[in-house]
Parts: structure tokens; sequence; C-alpha cells
């Protein structure tokens, strides 16, 4: 396995934007179709807008995989904020996306093909995410 | 299916003038507005109820549930100007006798 | 896969045609395809990708700022993706709630069933109908070894599943007091006392309780706040109102209650019934208790069971059958 990793980190809200572009084209090179690529960036725009509305600070970690059967990206969010005292409720659809909020976590957990979420109150919380070529 | 509530808050009196329908749907708001007024020692609330046309056996429980808020926090709850239907509930459920309600009884069809 | 794949390839080929003859029998069948997309799960976003590519084997020199534009709106669709998986999610978790309910309501009615008794002395008819699934409303019989039938009949105040939980307590409790040993103020007093300690502040059940003995032929009764019951005077062909004072269920846990007695005479009746039955609308207007009454004289001479299917009916005609809330009517009829 052999792979590469770049890092954004996410404070300002022009960070969002520097991260889907990042991701992005990372995507494309990878040889994911406009579809797909539309949804990893979207996926992205999430976990960027979720740092920087409640952790403030935090960053945007995109890895190529690559082995003999397939190819992806992994997409890790990692901050230091508060933490997600109750992840089932964060992650229980119905509120995000009909409050026009966005998609919310279920949201990219449905736009990209693997999905885990660890958090700690108080210390921050770390998301990684893969979407395989298909 | 609406109920406005109007609070006019003194100092240890609360008018609170009700007006609309209280049922299963308005019956929670009824609630939020009555009971924290209810928890304030010495307070009196005296709701009016002129404008109140139905209510079910939903919002007799409001004014059961305030009614008992009011006896643990030693405030008083007084209910005013009933019309005929909803008087007639709290006369058959035996309510009149252990609440405080003065019903200048007005027709429904006022 | 399969479907999926010829699907699209259709949708192309629908796209040129249309494109060259602009005619409905394409649009007709656009709208066929999509209905087979939306049965597939395909998301609009893989849609505006077909028509992109739909449009690149039509115009095979298509300028790049409307390829641009039309990524603009695949860019846009994605949302809606997400809008359309979340709903298609939380109707699979309704459907799978409604089930579930169901299931409830059908353990409720097996649990609270109570058949009614085989005697002599009275006919019995009884039908309870809940508005919603679960039913508030809430009636037993009871029969002592020396022929005493009591009836109870409650209506717990709220809708759905918090009146129907208290109601097995109810239940239980009644099952648990001697049988036939106790008055019907004693037994209400009792529940009183059970419910009081058990409810949430703003619950309370209203409760009528009759009691008919055979030997002395006639009906003692206590009520807690419930709506009052009805008596059919067969000699004058008269009703009168059961009236009978007592203070709702589960309020204030000192509460005493009065016994009435009334004699009944061959062919009388007696009709117990809750507030989902006087509390009948027609569009916006209210049913009197005359008219209700009006509606039983009307069928009270038929056996027990069939006047209260008929009075039923009538009523749920009358809301277009659709109940605002859980109807229960019990006649009693002497028969010797």
């Amino acid at each position: 396995m052999n792979s590469q990793c770049f890092v954004t980190s996410i404070h300002k809200e022009w960070d969002i934007v520097a991260a889907r572009q990042m991701g992005r084209e990372l995507a494309k090179k990878i040889g994911f179709g406009t579809v797909d690529q539309a949804r990893i960036t979207t996926a992205i725009s999430e976990l960027a807008r979720n740092i920087y509305l409640y952790a403030s600070k935090g960053q945007i970690k995109f890895e190529v995989i690559e082995s003999l059967e397939q190819k992806g990206i992994k997409v890790v969010a990692e901050d230091s904020g508060p933490g997600i005292e109750d992840l089932s409720q964060v992650m229980e659809d119905g509120f995000s996306t009909s409050g026009g909020l966005g998609a919310g976590l279920p949201g990219v957990r449905r736009l990209m093909d693997e999905f885990d979420i660890i958090s700690e109150i108080g210390k921050g919380t770390i998301i990684n995410t893969i979407k395989w070529v298909r | 299916m609406n109920l406005q509530i109007h609070i006019e808050e003194g100092n240890d009196k609360s008018h609170v003038h009700l007006s609309g329908e209280i049922d299963v749907y308005t019956a929670p708001k009824l609630k939020d507005a009555l009971i924290p007024l209810t928890s304030k020692q010495g307070n009196t609330i005296e709701v009016n109820l002129e404008q109140v046309k139905y209510m079910d056996s939903t919002g007799l429980g409001v004014f059961v549930n305030a009614l008992k808020s009011s006896k643990e926090n030693g405030s008083k709850l007084k209910l005013i100007n009933l019309q005929d239907r909803v008087l007639r509930l709290f006369q058959i459920t035996g309510l009149q006798e252990i609440m405080d309600i003065n019903a200048t009884i007005r027709g429904v069809n006022e | 896969m399969d479907t999926k794949s010829l699907n699209a390839q259709d949708y192309i080929d629908l796209v040129k045609a249309y494109v060259e003859t602009q005619d409905e029998k394409t649009l007709y069948d656009a709208e066929q395809i999509a209905k087979s997309f939306i049965k597939n799960n395909i998301l609009p976003e893989e849609i505006v990708n077909l028509h992109i590519q739909a449009l690149l084997e039509i115009y095979p020199d298509l300028k790049d700022d409307i390829q641009a534009s039309m990524k603009f709106l695949l860019e846009a669709m994605i949302m809606y993706g997400l809008a359309h998986q979340e709903y298609q999610q939380l109707r699979e978790k309704q459907l799978e709630i409604k089930s579930e309910i169901l299931v409830a309501a059908r353990m409720q009615q097996m649990l609270l069933q109570s058949d009614i008794p085989k005697t002599e002395a009275l006919d019995i008819g009884v039908i309870s109908v809940p508005a919603n699934q679960m039913n508030g409303d809430y009636h037993h019989f009871v029969k002592g070894k020396d022929g005493s039938i009591g009836i109870a009949i409650a209506d717990i105040i709220g809708k759905g599943i918090p009146a129907a939980l208290s109601m097995s307590m109810i239940k239980y409790a009644m099952d648990s007091f001697p049988e036939n040993l106790m008055s019907t103020d004693t037994i209400l007093a009792s529940l009183n006392r059970v419910v009081e300690r058990n409810v949430d502040p703003s619950m309370f059940i209203t409760m009528f309780y009759a009691q008919y003995k055979p030997n002395t032929g006639k009906l003692y009764y206590s009520s807690a706040g419930h709506e009052p019951g009805f008596y059919y005077n067969s000699h004058s062909n008269n009703f009168e109102e059961l009236e009978a004072k007592g203070l709702v269920l589960g309020v204030n846990p000192d509460t005493t209650y009065m016994q009435y007695e009334l004699k009944l005479e061959k062919d009388d009746s007696i009709i117990l019934l809750t507030d989902g039955v006087t509390e009948c609308r027609r569009e916006e207007q209210f049913i009197e208790r005359e008219e209700v009454l009006e509606v039983i004289k009307h069928y009270i001479h038929l056996p027990a069971q069939e006047a209260v299917n008929q009075v039923y009916r009538h009523f749920e005609r009358l809301q277009n059958f659709q109940l605002r809330d859980d109807f229960t009517l019990v006649i009693l009829k002497k028969i010797v």
C-alpha cells in the first residue's frame, strides 16, 4: 500500500473553499467521475464547516489510498473543539437538511463509503471517511 | 384550532387572558405559560377564559397541573369568566368544588 | 445494476429523440423513465450527469461554458439528493413505528379485553372504538359469585400511548381488589389513591362505576368526575341523567365518593358513555347532549348490542367516519 498525504487547516470561512478545492483536485486525479467528485467535495465542505462553526479550529487531511484491488480517497477531519456529547443524536436523520442547515454528519456518511467518528468531551473530534473509486 | 395567550404580570398578581380553543394541540403551549407563573410563591394567577369557546379534557389536565403546582408553591390560581360549555367540564369532573372558579357565565353565542 | 445502465442509455436516447421531434410522446416517455429512476433510487445529481452525457453525444462540440453551467447544476443537486435520501429513510422509519404501534395496540386490546358476562338479569351491549390506534377509553365487567355485575367505564385524559399505559395500571389495580366485597364508592376511593400516586400531574382519569345486584334489583353507582350516564324509564318512556358527584381520579389523594342507588324495573335501561360520544363534532358545530339522547332513544328498543352498534354508526357517519375522540358506549337493559 502506498499513500500520499495533504493537510489544510480550517479557521476562517475562506479555508472551507480552499479545502474543497484541494479535495476536488485530488479526487479528480485519483480518477473519480464528475458526480463522485461533487459528492466528495460536498462532504469535505460539511466537515470543514462543522470545524469552522463549532470548533473554530482544526484541520482536514487528505490521503490517497491505493492497493492492488482498489483506489480511494480518505478524508479526515480533526478538531480540538468541545467534542460531541450525544453522538447518536448528531447522527440522527431529520434535523439538518430539512431545517436548511446543510447535510450534517448523516449527509457526510451518505456521501462517502466509509465513516467513523470519535469524539471526546473537552478534547475534540476526529472523523474518518473514505470513498472508493467505483 | 388556535390559542392566544396574553400575560400581564404585576408584583404579586398575574393576569392571563386566553382566547381560542384549548385542546390536545394547544394545551402544551398553555402549560408552558401557566406553570412558571404558579411556581412563584405568593403569586395570584387570574386566568380569564371569557374568549375560550372550546376546551377538551387535555385542557382540564393543564389546569389540574397548575392547581397542583400552585398548592406546592404557595401561589393562588383563579379562573374567571368561563363560558357555559367550559364551565360544564369543571362541574362534571368535580374540579369546580376544589378550584377557585368565578364564572360570570356567558352564553356560547355571545 | 443492469436495469440502471439500461435506463441510462434510454434516457440519452430519449433526449436525442426529443431534440429532433419535440413531440408529446417523448415527454410522456420521460415521465415513465423518471418513475423508474425514482423506484431505483437514482439521485438527482446522477440524472444531471446523464443529461451532460446526452448533450455530449448529441453535440460533440458542446461549448465549454455550457458544460460548465451543467456542472454547476450538478453541484447544486447534491444537496437535493441528500434531502431525498433522508426523506426515504424517515419514511421507512415511520412505517416501522407505525407497525410497532399496531403491535402495541393489539397487545393492549388483548390485555384489556373484558368480555360481557353471561347473566340472565341483564342484556348488555358495549362498543368501544379508538380515534387513533390506541384506545384511551376503558371498560371492564366483573361478575360476582352472588350474580352481581360490576361495570366500570373510564376515560383517561390525554390520547394515545400514555393514556393506554395508565389504563393497564387501572386494570391491574382493579383485578387486585377483593371480589364484590367492595361498594362502588370504596372502589373509586381505592383507585383514586393508586392513580394519584402514579400519574403525571397533568393527567387524570374519569370513571363511572356501577354494580347491579339481581337479588335487590337495584343499581348502585358512583362517579369520579365522569360524563353522566342516562337512566331510561321504560314505563314513562323518559330519559333521566344519572346524576352523581365526585372528583376525577388522580387529583387529590383523600377524595371520598358517594354511592347512589336506583331501582330498576323490567325493560329499564342504563346508558353509560365517554365524552367521545357527547363531544362528537359536526364540522365546527358541537352536538348537544339532547341530540345524543335523541339518537339513543331511537334505538333503545333494540337488543343492547345492536343498539350500541347503531348509535355508533350514526355518529360515525355524522363525523364523516373520522372519530375525533375515543368512543365508548355501554347499554344495560334489565330483562327480567
